[in-house]
């Protein structure tokens, strides 16, 4: 019988296997000898080892970024896809209204400028040179908390922000009935509320960024102006259970709907669609080490990673959330499109996923994934469970198009600390959403049927939303659906390094100390041959399940 | 026990409605006064010139042991300022307090107090009023905002003049969460379903005792309380267009020296 360390000799340095169709080093199949993978974990990242023969999906490399952005904004507004050129659009009478996308995109926020302030100075400018007085930001945050003025004088630069701030850019209030209007109905029943001022609008420009496929088209306008008697057609547990993936528009009953609402909107509105999409170099500088194959890492890498991993540790929890908070991306532009909705955004689609798509061969029994410090929600606040629920279950889960990434009845393994820790400026809804109504049902029908209505009308709620920075009282309700089509394939959901087992229960999940306890209990079944995947993130990645 | 019946024949109504309660603190809570401007406004009122400056004097005497049993007992505190009406007629504080309600109190209530008060009404949540001013100043306010029960700290008189004692239950720390504890039971309702909004410390047992509590503009022990025990906090203030003018520092001023200039005579 060979020695232990006769069997080490035999085994060859590590080689990267790839799978068939596989962009190259994009799939990679750990054997004995890879080094540990990173993995977000809340405000932390671990350096674990993983299983020989777990399958790590990375995400593409970065796409080249525009050469010049600015002129690429100019040359998509003077040659727009399907409409006039948006100069002649313009006359000096006219009311003008143009909404942005809020603090939700990109993630983490990106360098300044921001793709928004860029695009709002040239149209700002252009709707200037033509006479057009009567103009309006309002910024996009449907249900969202309200943005702080810091937060829109970073977003949309000096020159906008000392223009038009506060009586000309503004917030966007769902809670306002004053200002709300309803245009009709759908062919399916939806009712279709916007901003008043939007709709009575000459021209409404919409500029957005497209951070993943999810985002842009016809979502923009009919879910970012909208409120909860347009959101809830589509934001409920029966609809989000016939989403075949969020990050897929064509198979998504969400966006499906959102499709139908948006164009009835365009038979009012004269809509003017500016999408953006940018490339994923989330981290770059000294932080580029964390978007590498661990087997590349020079010792520089290595070292780099235990400084940042040695400097977050021993910061206090709020100090940590707070420098994580303040990093800011080197996200670049790589493409701009502006005209009629459904043309830009094909347009946009089509560079999002260049950007993001990976082909992989077949499901695995069990997928791994990593919760991030921050997420579309939690900006600049705290990852309170119903978030780490969506993110986990809502958006990794859905990274996919075709088939899931975890075979039907397999298991999800979900890496975050998982602490019963609300913001209660931000999230005050949250709170008695986790305590209250999880406590008696984590079924989401019945949690529709029993409390949606409760908390979207909550007047406490309703007055922090619209006077404070909370989230609208019903957001921790679509927070939940949005992992029901999760909780609808998956057998079981473990949280790996969960610290408060019963925040773990009460989600109906199981809660392991460690990533090995969790993938051994995941593997229980099936032994070795269980099949396992890392959805390797930051930054974002998309699989193309065969 | 301190209930008052202001609207008897809508109580009825709103009783058969009310799906709970809404428990309001009054100083800080929904207006941004307190206790000690309201004592100001009273003795800067009184009848008599010599009257006034006696009581004026007296008070600004006591305030450094009504700083120090501010910074320790809520009760204390109350029943220190309560002195200070020592030898005033009920009358005459009936009156004031109608008086200091219309030209002060109302004026400095947070606009979207209110609002968020009437959207609670309109929701089938019964508004109350609970809090340690007296009973003369709440009474008024409670009738202008259609609030039909509340709980006030009340005065013993003898001989229809004030003693400066008050009387038993005195609203302040565990005593307001007795008192909706036995309110909600006569009225069978379930204190887990009721809200309560306070801005002090000192009301945290009276914020435990609710299903629902809200921090409002918190003082900083209470908002630390609230992040921990994970509350929500809400912020008033006078930015919005409010129930009355918009108020200033300087207005404060001149309710009271307005008042004290253009008064009634005293009894």
């Amino acid at each position: 019988m060979a020695r232990p360390e006769g069997k080490l000799k035999e085994l060859k340095t590590a080689e990267l296997r790839h799978e068939p169709g596989a962009r190259r080093d994009l799939v990679v199949t750990l054997n004995r000898r890879s080094a540990p993978r990173l993995i977000a974990y809340g405000d932390d990242f671990w350096y674990e080892k993983l299983p020989a023969g777990t399958r790590v999906i990375y995400p593409p490399p970065p796409l080249e970024p525009l050469a010049d952005p600015d002129a690429a904004i100019r040359y998509a507004l003077l040659r727009p896809e399907n409409a006039d050129p948006l100069f002649a659009q313009l006359n000096p009478n006219m009311r003008v209204t143009i909404a942005i996308d809020d603090i939700s995109l990109p993630l983490p926020q990106m360098r300044r400028p921001d793709i928004r302030e860029r695009a709002l100075n040239i149209v700002l400018q252009t709707l200037a040179d033509y006479g057009v007085d009567d103009v309006h930001l309002i910024i996009a945050t449907s249900l969202h908390r309200r943005m702080t003025e810091a937060e829109i004088r970073r977003m949309v630069g000096e020159r906008a922000f000392k223009q038009f701030w506060p009586e000309r850019l503004y917030n966007f209030d769902a809670e306002n009935r004053a200002e709300l209007a309803l245009l009709g109905k759908t062919e399916h029943g939806e009712e279709v509320w916007l901003s008043r001022r939007a709709a009575e609008s000459d021209l409404l420009l919409y500029l957005n960024i497209n951070l993943v496929p999810m985002d842009g088209g016809h979502k923009s306008v009919a879910v970012g102006l909208a409120p909860y008697q347009s959101l809830r057609h589509h934001h409920n547990p029966a609809t989000l259970r016939q989403c075949n993936s969020y990050m897929d528009p064509t198979r998504s009953a969400l966006h499906h709907s959102a499709n139908r609402m948006g164009r009835l909107v365009n038979q009012h509105v004269n809509v003017f669609s500016i999408e953006t999409a940018i490339n994923n170099q989330m981290y770059g500088g000294m932080l580029d080490f964390l978007q590498k194959n661990e087997d590349r890492f020079s010792d520089w890498d290595r070292m780099r990673l235990k400084g940042f991993r040695w400097t977050l540790g021993n910061l206090s929890e709020p100090l940590r959330r707070q420098v994580l908070n303040q990093y800011a991306a080197p996200y670049s532009m790589t493409g701009v499109w502006a005209g009629e909705t459904d043309a830009v955004h094909r347009k946009a689609l089509a560079r999002v996923f260049q950007q993001y798509a990976v082909p992989v061969k077949g499901q695995s029994d069990v997928l791994i994934v990593g919760v991030p410090y921050i997420c579309p929600y939690n900006v600049n606040s705290v990852m309170n469970p119903v978030l780490v629920q969506s993110t986990g279950l809502g958006y990794l889960f859905n990274m996919f198009r075709g088939k899931p990434l975890v075979r039907e009845g397999g298991t999800v393994i979900i890496c975050h600390p998982l602490r019963d820790q609300f913001h209660p400026e931000h999230h005050p809804s949250y709170i008695e959403f986790f305590h209250r109504c999880l406590r008696e049902t984590t079924e989401a029908t019945e949690l529709e049927r029993n409390f949606e209505a409760e908390f979207a009308r909550n007047p406490t709620y309703v007055h922090m939303y619209r006077y404070g920075h909370a989230y609208h009282g019903v957001h921790p309700f679509y927070m939940w659906y949005w992992g029901e089509p999760a909780r609808q394939h998956v057998g079981r959901v473990i949280a790996a390094g969960c610290e408060e087992p019963e925040v773990a229960a009460r989600m109906g999940w199981e809660a392991a100390d460690t990533l090995d306890e969790a993938i051994a209990m995941a593997t229980s079944d099936l032994g070795r041959s269980a099949s396992i995947t890392y959805l390797h993130l930051p930054p974002l990645v998309i699989a193309d399940v065969e | 026990m301190s209930v008052y019946a202001t609207r008897t024949r809508t109580g009825r109504n709103s009783r058969s409605r009310a799906k709970g309660c809404a428990f309001y603190d009054l100083d800080g809570t929904l207006a941004d006064l307190n206790l000690l401007h309201a004592t100001l406004f009273f003795m800067a009122n009184l009848g008599e010139w010599s009257g006034r400056a006696g009581y004026l004097a007296r008070l600004a005497l006591s305030l450094p042991r009504l700083y120090m049993a501010e910074r320790h007992d809520r009760r204390l505190l109350n029943m220190k300022l309560f002195e200070a009406y020592k030898g005033i007629s009920r009358d005459r504080l009936w009156e004031l307090g109608d008086e200091y309600c219309d030209r002060v109190l109302m004026r400095h209530l947070y606009p979207r107090a209110v609002e968020m008060l009437e959207a609670n009404r309109a929701a089938a949540i019964e508004p109350v009023l609970v809090t340690g001013s007296p009973d003369f100043l709440v009474e008024p306010l409670a009738r202008r905002l259609n609030i039909e029960h509340f709980a006030a700290n009340r005065l013993v008189f003898s001989r229809g003049l004030a003693t400066g004692r008050m009387r038993e239950p005195v609203m302040a720390d565990s005593e307001k969460s007795a008192w909706c504890e036995s309110f909600a039971a006569a009225r069978r309702i379930d204190l887990a379903g009721c809200w309560g909004y306070a801005d002090s410390y000192y009301d945290l047992p009276f914020l435990c005792a609710l299903g629902h509590p809200v921090a409002v503009n918190p003082d900083r022990r209470l908002l630390a309380a609230a992040h921990n025990r994970k509350w929500p906090i809400v912020r008033f203030s006078h930015d919005a267009k409010g129930v009355g003018d918009a108020a200033s520092s300087e207005a404060w001023l001149l309710d009271w020296l307005g008042g004290a200039t253009d008064g009634a005579p005293g009894r």
